[in-house]
């Protein structure tokens, strides 16, 4: 079957295992959390009760509102024989969680009764502002340094390389707090932490986006300028290999225009540089935690990382699904484009079909 | 070109997509402003909210409720009294403390006092909050049943009504606990919430799922204005009755309260360096470098800060070797607490002295110089706890270098390894862990760092799962001390074995039947001066004797710093009017009639 398309069958090979993967990654999200404590554990640590039975009251109400706990059907605890509730097992929670997500449920945040889509919905829009724009133009510039200095070399390489190697070098997290230490705190010129001025009221003022932008400026910059630095090594060595070989050569040798040269170079330099756009892209989702942390800035780190030191299991599953399904769709739809673009890699499909 | 102006495209959709999504968080509350709240009228304050905003309820359990319908915070929903921690006095909010003795606490209720929508508040409200817990005993106030048996209402001249809190005396019987509550328990208003209760059928599930963000009615000088998950905004109402009554006429100064929602430390410290946070209750390491910045302490000179807390070591009293009363003595000796305040935390700790009574301030009258020398180890002396281990049969071995090879118990066997539990990142503690473990096993006993996620600290608490814990129980500087923290520390009352349940006080698992009786007796000699100090002085003597926990510092209750760049007439030791505290809770709060901006 599917032999005439063997495209197709690749397709569809690879949207199984994808599919697969997604199943084990679903229930690892869901395993991992609940190996440490309880949520409610922690909770019931935090607060005080002045008796014994108080407390064990107030901890089973919390375990049967999170389901941690079984009920009948009237909602009453089921209990052993020494009157303690029955615990549910993880097994039935499992299944349960499954079938929610595949109805798009992503469950109730047990911290602040809260859906944990909604959650999501509020801090994604500023991961992906911050992220988005700082990966396209970092890679763009990045790599059309990287590329300027393959083919220009000189002095403007003995420039930008090593600056390029110093600034991928920097660990982004150091890179962000000597920004917010002299661009924050020494020199005055840039807000030091948040997304925009408490002041204001968010919404569509002038005075609210001029805001945003000036607390843009420096996550930007923390991540942008190290960012470009690695694509800009990665094109370099691409682009002076390239410049190497024989086809290059040869087309130099029909004394072909060195625009039309170039952009062969560029296009061959460019696969492996793009294939790691469309990686950074399905990472962004999760990649953020430390830039967010360091300015304060609000945003799906930040939630995952709340949720993780109170053991929200609704919202730490909801937040790795995310980034587990972004990943694994950018990686099936680098996959899908490889096979579409790379002319070596669709000969060797239509091989094996044969 | 078409792939650059398809991303700018992007870009942009990206950009309205996310001003929708800011929008939409926005709470739609009675005063919502859309322009913004101008810095000159606004006081920023920050440490008591991290994450997001979840409920303003005041039924909901306490920890689930946002800043400042939390804790103690009388901003909002205010208490009967203040204590104010300075002078040990109670001082009046919605009601006037009258009398108290062993049998009952007598307060009456402020004619004048007003809920927002101008109902009066009267004793039926104070009776609802406390009531609560016969009713529903899942309500966050139902433990006061086990002290108040009963509220008594009398009406006096003028109408005023006069409320008694009758003393439980078959359970609690401690006439202490209810002065304290009279500053923890807000009053709510009973004719808002009993409309809740019959519009849900009286499930007080269901009322507790209310999030009380819309247009609350309150009693207290701010209410909520704005909130998401950046900060909480209050507004300041005009119309508070205690403006006349409470403080001439005048009104609280800044128009606007803003609580920033930050996400990390160091985002404290930067803020209030820059002026863009007013006042700050978290640790901030060498405060006093930041004085040129216009970040002041209450004094000048270290300690800088009012002591008002401890911090503890708490030793796991069923395990051996730390179930050996001279073990746990030498331990006391062995630290070098004067380190641990200048390496540690940056001198805001005072010169340490044992014992579980600060020598400074309300509780100086209970110490008592010559009986704690008596039974106290010398502190930081460590060929003292060196002799105090060999006396015991202890032996220790070292290599070359000093470190620390092996530690023998009294029979010769090698003792554990004992870890001290710590939440990583909380790097005050940390540190005084750090040093800790280098005095202990310079002395020969075998300690490590044990530093943990929170999530696995919480729980180890009261399930006394550790050898070592630094713990900080949760005693306020309220009327009550130092009892409360003898409670907190020595009581066995509510005794479970490790392995079987929680204890949330004492987690060390001590027990001493003497400690007991003294911890229930203390409560009823409210009157009786003499009485009262021999008790405590008997109490602190078993503790120094039996050492079932270490103090390790004496730390102020909150690390009260504020900049003075938009705002001055701060409280200081100079200017002692409202205590070491924010403007935020308990008597602290007057400090809001008292500031002045800076133009």
């Amino acid at each position: 079957m599917l032999k005439k398309y063997p495209t197709v069958r690749y397709v569809l090979q690879r949207a199984i295992w994808y599919f697969l993967t997604f199943l084990v990654a679903l229930s690892l999200n869901f395993f991992l959390p609940r190996l440490g404590s309880d949520p409610v554990d922690i909770m019931m640590a935090q607060s005080s009760f002045s008796s014994p039975e108080i407390r064990k009251q107030t901890e089973e109400n919390l375990r049967k509102d999170f389901g941690l706990i079984v009920v009948d059907k009237q909602g009453n605890i089921q209990r052993d024989e020494k009157g303690n509730a029955i615990k549910a097992s993880k097994i039935s929670q499992l299944v349960n969680y499954i079938g929610q997500v595949f109805k798009g449920d992503l469950g109730t945040s047990f911290k602040n009764q809260k859906k944990v889509s909604e959650i999501i919905v509020q801090a994604l829009p500023w991961t992906l502002a911050l992220q988005l724009p700082t990966i396209l133009f970092g890679w763009i510039f990045g790599n059309g340094l990287g590329a300027l200095a393959a083919y220009r070399r000189g002095v403007f390489d003995k420039v930008i390389f090593p600056l390029a190697l110093l600034m991928s070098s920097i660990p982004f997290f150091v890179f962000g707090m000597v920004l917010v230490y002299f661009f924050g705190i020494v020199w005055e010129i840039f807000p030091a932490v948040g997304a925009y001025s408490l002041e204001l009221t968010p919404g569509f003022s002038l005075d609210f986006i001029i805001s945003v932008a000036y607390h843009y400026i420096l996550p930007f910059f923390s991540i942008f300028l190290i960012l470009a630095g690695g694509q800009a090594i990665g094109m370099r060595s691409m682009g002076i290999y390239e410049l190497g070989t024989d086809y290059i050569k040869y087309a130099k040798w029909l004394g072909l225009k060195e625009s039309r040269v170039l952009v062969y170079l560029f296009r061959n330099a460019m696969l492996p540089q793009l294939t790691g756009l469309a990686l950074s892209i399905g990472q962004m989702v999760g990649g953020a935690l430390i830039t967010e942390m360091i300015f304060s800035y609000p945003g799906l780190g930040m939630a995952m990382l709340t949720a993780i030191q109170t053991n929200d299991y609704p919202v730490i599953q909801g937040v790795t699904l995310l980034i587990t399904t972004s990943v694994l769709l950018a990686n099936f739809t680098v996959d899908i484009l490889i096979a579409l673009l790379d002319p070596r890699v669709k000969q060797s499909l239509s091989m094996d079909a044969k | 070109m078409k792939f650059s102006k398809l991303t700018a495209c992007g870009a942009f959709a990206l950009f309205f997509a996310f001003l929708v999504s800011c929008e939409e968080k926005e709470a739609k509350t009675a005063e919502a402003k859309t322009s913004g709240y101008p810095r000159s009228e606004t006081l920023y304050l920050a440490g008591s909210q991290w994450g997001e905003p979840n409920t303003f309820n005041p039924l909901v359990e306490p920890w689930l409720v946002a800043w400042p319908a939390n804790d103690r915070f009388n901003l909002m929903y205010e208490p009967l009294t203040a204590y104010n921690s300075l002078t040990g006095s109670t001082e009046p909010i919605l009601g006037t403390l009258v009398s108290y003795d062993a049998e009952k606490v007598v307060v009456d209720i402020q004619h004048e006092a007003k809920w927002s929508d101008g109902m009066p508040v009267t004793s039926k409200d104070v009776k609802f909050i406390y009531e609560l817990g016969k009713r529903f005993p899942q309500a966050p106030t139902s433990y006061v049943g086990e002290f108040v048996s009963e509220i008594k209402v009398d009406t006096i001249n003028d109408g005023v009504e006069r409320l008694s809190f009758m003393v439980n005396k078959k359970e609690r019987d401690n006439p202490l606990v209810i002065l304290d509550q009279l500053q923890a328990i807000r009053i709510v208003p009973s004719h808002v919430f009993e409309k809740y209760l019959e519009e849900n059928n009286g499930d007080f599930s269901a009322v507790k799922k209310i999030k009380c963000d819309e247009r609350p009615i309150v009693s207290g000088p701010y209410t909520l204005a704005q909130y998401n998950n950046e900060r909480i905004v209050l507004v300041r109402r005009d119309d508070y009755w205690g403006n006349k009554v409470l403080h001439d006429g005048a009104l609280p100064v800044p128009k606007y309260i803003i609580h920033p929602i930050f996400k990390n430390n160091d985002a404290f410290a930067i803020n209030l360096q820059k002026g863009d946070l007013d006042a700050s209750m978290n640790y901030i390491p060498r405060v006093n470098e930041k004085k040129k910045d216009a970040v002041n302490t209450w004094y000048d000179a270290p300690p800088y800060f009012v002591p008002g807390s401890m911090h503890f070591l708490f030793l796991n009293n069923t395990k051996a070797p730390l179930n050996d009363k001279k073990f746990r003595r030498a331990m006391a000796a062995a630290i070098d607490y004067d380190a641990i305040s200048r390496l540690a935390l940056s001198n805001y700790a005072p010169k340490m002295k044992p014992g579980l009574i600060m020598p400074e301030g309300l509780e100086k009258k209970f110490y008592n110089e010559e009986e704690v020398s008596k039974h106290s180890v010398p502190l930081g002396d460590k060929e003292y706890a060196k002799k105090l281990l060999a006396e015991a049969g202890y032996k220790a071995g070292f290599d070359d270098k000093g470190n620390l090879k092996y530690s023998l118990g009294p029979k010769g066997d090698t003792l554990p390894t004992l870890l001290i539990k710590a939440p990583a990142g909380w790097s005050d503690w940390e540190a005084i862990v750090n040093l800790v473990v280098k005095h202990l096993r310079s002395v020969g006993i075998d300690v490590r760092e044990g530093f943990v996620d929170g999530s696995q600290y919480w729980p180890a608490l009261p399930a006394g799962e550790f050898d070592i814990i630094m713990r900080k129980p949760p005693v306020a500087v309220t009327a009550s001390l130092p009892w409360n923290r003898f409670n907190a520390v020595m009581s066995a009352r509510n005794w479970v074995a490790v392995g079987e349940g929680s204890m949330n006080e004492n987690e060390g698992r001590y027990k001493n039947k003497r400690a007991d009786e003294l911890l229930d007796k203390i409560p009823l000699l409210l009157e009786n001066e003499e009485a009262l100090k021999s008790a405590y002085i008997e109490l602190n003597n078993i503790f120094l004797d039996d050492q079932p926990v270490i103090p390790v510092c004496h730390l102020p209750e909150e690390y009260y710093q504020f900049s003075e760049k938009r705002w001055t007439g701060w409280p200081t030791d100079k200017n002692p009017f409202a205590p070491p505290q924010l403007p935020w809770v308990g008597s602290g709060i007057n400090t809001l009639w008292r500031l002045k901006q800076v133009k």
